[in-house]
């Protein structure tokens, strides 16, 4: 048990899913950091970037890697629509944040269910899937498929671009200063609207990529979003809402336990261990890990 | 601190009117319409409750489903060893004694947090009962020979018409107004003497009860049960829904939401069921853009 | 003078048969049922309202339905049931007393079956199932309900450990979701294998939202059995597969419950998806149904991707059954419970007859997928080809 505890294997199944876990937490955060917005609605977001990648590599024949910038922006340009149509103008009555979040979190229900059915009844809802980047590389006592590499790669490079652009560009910073004091950040003369446009296009891009990269591995129909959605949360939540770096963190603590404490116990225990450890950790510290305290 | 007032009166009486004329048209106009009778009778009663806790306090819990499952969980399983009518309220006080096992340390969570860790929960409590499933070698059970909708229908009348006296007599009493203020300024409201961890405890518990005597009654409709069909998050969903359409701010609100609801997937939901949860999606959107206090809010402006 | 009065007293009597006789042949047939179109089972539905389309469409194109001699249009009353059984006896009440259809067809999945049956039993309207697989269509009142398939867990365990012990299995793992349908089987199977004297190395059960097998995987790999049993439902099967490969989890047999007869499975796996075993009892190879190739083909053509193995198959021939029976009895309730209970079929799945609710013809079977084909390789009365093992 404690070789198979120490295996790359293990590791790089943590990896793939921690990666994941991570990137799907991002882009709730951003938009959730920003703007209060509770996207319920996210795990819908990925699961029409899947439908992309698949129509994309049915029609075309080509990697869907090669469609990712697309994917990326058509999420975006969702993000940026809704904004326009529905956010803007709930955001700019300044409300207190505990109603714009109680209201996001039906507005965006309410798109949920309108986006699984519509895209249901687009596409019916038979499951779709294809294959794609299914060599099994073997690298020591560890094997690993291509495709889960290249989720695992594609998904690093984001967060870490993501990590780098909130450091070390302008709209990075005026994000962050966004997230931790909103009304600081108006008063120094950031352009809130604008910063709040880019943020929310940057995180339904990154959902819509994830579900490009899942797209290879899983199958793909209209009711696939709502687990990632939980998923979501759950991150989010315990990382602390809106915080970045907490949720990344929390994305594969994650995954750890969903590897690794599996192993230890059980594979019947795996829902029970997450679930039981996201309530207890919630529970012990209200804010989550790294979040602040509130009020 | 007075006593019955003329509104009290109006609505215990338009209660019991809505009740009798819930059942009594029920089985007067069919068996088809008898079950739609009892889908509304039961979104009344879960809103209601759910209202006198996440309505008054402002907490949002996507964990009703919990209490609707546990009641649901205890009829399936001891169905041929106990009789209906001591299960339904067991399944209620099973769903209420869970709630107020875990009020204390859930209800230290606050605001989006609070949501999510419902939501947690319910899933938990899912994948525990699941887990017991399996180590009973039970993992589907049937029911037959379970009473008929008629009998039903009464049982889930009389809990809409409990549920919406529950709400309006709590929304109405000092221990109401604490939950209120609980709502506006929790900190405020602890220092001006409002015992607020208890009563927070207590409408958390007091909301479980009537879901889970919900949930028993309902799986009698089902002559197969599964854990997966009661603890879905739809439930959930759809209360919180109804109770934003049709406006919380007194126990009218959740009776116009379960119509709204209940009269749109009737109309559409057969023929066109995507369409209908289309329209549900948008026509949320818009209340929500348009009219914030639901359909009340709107009765209320058109009145007033 | 005479002969004028006789040409009229017979154009009068003419004339007089077509008023009393209302235009049936022209009128359509309505056939009542519902589905998930919505909810848990909306991405399984699918598989068998498309299987009902085609029927349909087939059935018109070629005239009519013959109800008892005369040939009329075939036209579906259907609703969403919303994947909630208790919704769908519901509807199906409202079909029977409302809609006033003329006839029923089955609703998607076993929990559906079991609570229609209740509604057909009351209202005495006969209805043929399909897609029900669970011990517990035994327990349902025959009469007005019938179940043709034969993949039913108290068969499918001792089947399996019959079709593994002729194949020199010794030793198994055993992956199950914690859902019913896998469960069941699992009930079944254990003791099965252990009468077999087959060894069970390992035997795990894990949740339906698990998102990685690598722990579980990793301890198949360590129990070095020789065949793998996973009882998966399709998302998981998925999971599974995906992952078996990537840990070179290649035993000489692998079994799946559910999943490799999904379109979509064969799509993402390509020639890895080749030699998994799986649950069902028609393939289109098998040249003693001359209806079966016919089927799979008209399917592709009409909806692009292939039949579910399983449950379009089980849809069709419930259709095809209900066919057959309405051209010897019509319409009549009673005349058609007792064509139904008594007849013998023909079918895309070969000859179909029933014992009480249950197929007493269609024997458990399994299908291996070889080179991209769904070959029937068990029992050996049926199968198409020979089992392949590693």
């Amino acid at each position: 048990m404690m070789t198979s505890l120490l295996s790359g294997q293990l590791l790089f199944a943590a990896a793939v899913l921690g990666a994941l876990y991570a990137l799907v937490g991002l882009g709730m955060n951003l938009v959730y950091g920003t703007m209060r917005l509770l996207n319920v609605a996210h795990g819908d977001l990925l699961m029409l970037g899947a439908y992309a990648a698949f129509w994309w590599f049915t029609l075309t024949a080509l990697s869907p890697l090669l469609a990712l910038p697309l994917v990326a922006a058509m999420g975006a340009g969702i993000g940026l629509l809704l904004y326009a149509l529905l956010f803007r103008r709930q955001l700019a009555q300044g409300l207190p944040p505990e109603v714009i979040e109680a209201r996001s979190l039906l507005l965006f229900f309410g798109l949920s269910v309108a986006i699984q059915n519509i895209t249901a009844y687009a596409f019916t809802a038979t499951p779709r899937a294809y294959r794609h980047l299914d060599t099994v590389w073997q690298v020591g006592q560890t094997a690993m498929t291509g495709n889960r590499i290249a989720a695992l790669a594609v998904a690093g490079v984001i967060l870490a671009g993501v990590l780098v652009f909130l450091r070390r560009t302008t709209f990075g910073m005026e994000i962050q200063a966004l997230i931790q004091h909103r009304e600081a950040a108006r008063i120094v003369g950031i352009d809130v609207g604008r910063v709040q446009a880019v943020a929310i296009a940057l995180g339904f891009a990154s959902a819509a990529v994830a579900g490009a990269l899942l797209s290879m591995t899983e199958q793909v129909t209209p009711f696939m979003g709502f687990r990632f959605t939980i998923a979501a949360f759950v991150v989010v939540i315990l990382g602390g809402l809106g915080n970045i770096r907490g949720g990344i963190l929390a994305g594969f603590l994650l995954a750890i336990i969903e590897i690794y404490a599996v192993t230890l116990f059980s594979s019947e225990a795996r829902s029970i261990l997450i679930y039981g450890a996201f309530v207890a950790i919630l529970v012990l510290r209200p804010q989550g890990l790294l979040g602040r305290a509130r009020r | 601190m007075g006593g019955m007032q003329r509104q009290d009166w109006v609505a215990l009486a338009a209660t019991l009117a809505g009740g009798a004329l819930l059942f009594w048209g029920g089985m007067a106009a069919g068996a088809y319409w008898q079950v739609v009778a009892l889908t509304l009778a039961m979104w009344i009663a879960l809103v209601q409750s759910w209202s006198l806790f996440s309505g008054l306090t402002g907490y949002i819990s996507l964990g009703h489903a919990v209490a609707y499952g546990l009641g649901a969980y205890l009829m399936a399983t001891q169905f041929r060893e106990l009789p209906v009518w001591l299960l339904i309220p067991a399944g209620g006080i099973l769903a209420g004694a869970v709630a107020l096992i875990v009020a204390v340390p859930v209800l230290r969570v606050r605001g989006p947090y609070f949501v999510i860790l419902t939501f947690g929960l319910a899933e938990l409590v899912k994948f525990l009962l699941l887990r017991l499933e399996t180590a009973l070698g039970a993992s589907s059970r049937l029911l037959f020979g379970a009473p008929g909708t008629d009998v039903l229908l009464a049982w889930m009348v009389a809990l809409a018409v409990a549920a919406t006296l529950l709400r309006h007599g709590i929304g109405r009493s000092r221990f109401g107004r604490g939950l209120v203020a609980i709502r506006e300024d929790e900190v405020a409201a602890e220092t001006l003497g409002v015992p607020v961890t208890r009563y927070k405890v207590i409408a958390f518990a007091l909301s479980c009860v009537i879901p889970g005597m919900v949930g028993a009654v309902m799986a009698l409709r089902s002559t197969y049960f599964e854990v997966l069909q009661v603890f879905s998050p739809t439930i959930s969903f759809t209360i919180v829904t109804m109770a934003i359409i049709g406006g919380s701010g007194d126990a009218r609100g959740p009776v116009l939401g379960a119509l709204f609801l209940v009269g749109l997937s009737e109309i559409l939901r057969g023929t066109a069921p995507q369409l209908y949860l289309i329209i549900m999606g948008v026509s949320l959107v818009a209340f929500v853009l348009f009219a914030p206090s639901g359909l009340l809010g709107l009765l209320r402006r058109k009145g007033g | 003078m005479l002969r004028r009065h006789l040409l009229a007293a017979l154009a009068g009597t003419a004339a007089l048969a077509g008023l009393a006789a209302p235009a049936l042949a022209n009128d359509p047939v309505r056939i009542g049922y519902t589905i998930a179109r919505t909810g848990l089972f909306a991405a399984a539905a699918p598989s068998q309202e498309q299987a009902y389309t085609l029927w349909a469409e087939q059935v018109n194109a070629a005239g009519g339905l013959d109800v008892a001699g005369t040939m009329r249009p075939v036209e579906f009353v259907s609703y969403d049931d919303e994947s909630d059984p208790a919704k769908a006896a519901q509807l199906y009440e409202r079909l029977i007393t409302s809609d006033n259809v003329d006839l029923l067809m089955a609703p998607w999945g076993t929990p559906h079956h079991l609570n229609v049956a209740g509604v057909v039993e009351r209202y005495g309207f006969p209805m043929v199932g399909n897609t029900a697989a669970s011990v517990l269509i035994r327990e349902v009142q025959p009469g007005n309900i019938w179940f043709p398939t034969s993949a039913i867990p108290d068969r499918i365990g001792p089947e399996l450990a019959a079709m593994l012990a002729g194949a020199g299995v010794q030793r198994v793992a055993i992956l199950a979701n914690v859902l019913p349908f896998s469960q069941e089987n699992l009930q079944f199977l254990t003791p099965a294998l252990e009468a077999a004297g087959i060894e069970i190395a390992m035997s795990e059960n894990y949740p339906p939202d698990i998102s990685d097998m690598t722990p579980l995987l990793t301890q198949v790999r360590d129990a070095a059995p020789d065949a793998v049993l996973a009882l998966t439902y399709p998302a998981d099967a998925f999971l599974y597969a995906g992952q078996a490969r990537e840990l070179g989890i290649d035993p000489r047999l692998t079994f799946m419950l559910i999943g490799p007869t999904i379109d979509a499975f064969g799509q993402a796996f390509g020639p890895a998806a080749d030699g998994i075993v799986t649950l069902a009892h028609w393939s289109p190879e098998q040249a003693a149904w001359p209806r079966a190739r016919p089927f799979f083909d008209a399917y592709v053509a009409r909806f692009g991707q292939a039949p579910d193995y399983l449950d379009s198959a089980l849809a069709y021939m419930s259709a095809e059954i209900l066919q057959q029976a309405v051209a010897t009895a019509g319409l009549d309730r009673d005349a058609l419970r007792a064509a139904i209970a008594g007849g013998t079929f023909d079918t895309i799945n070969g000859e179909v007859r029933f014992d009480g609710v249950q197929n007493a013809v269609t024997p458990t079977a399994f299908v291996q997928r070889q080179a991209g084909v769904m070959q029937l390789v068990w029992p050996p009365a049926i199968a198409t080809a020979p089992l392949a093992m590693d």
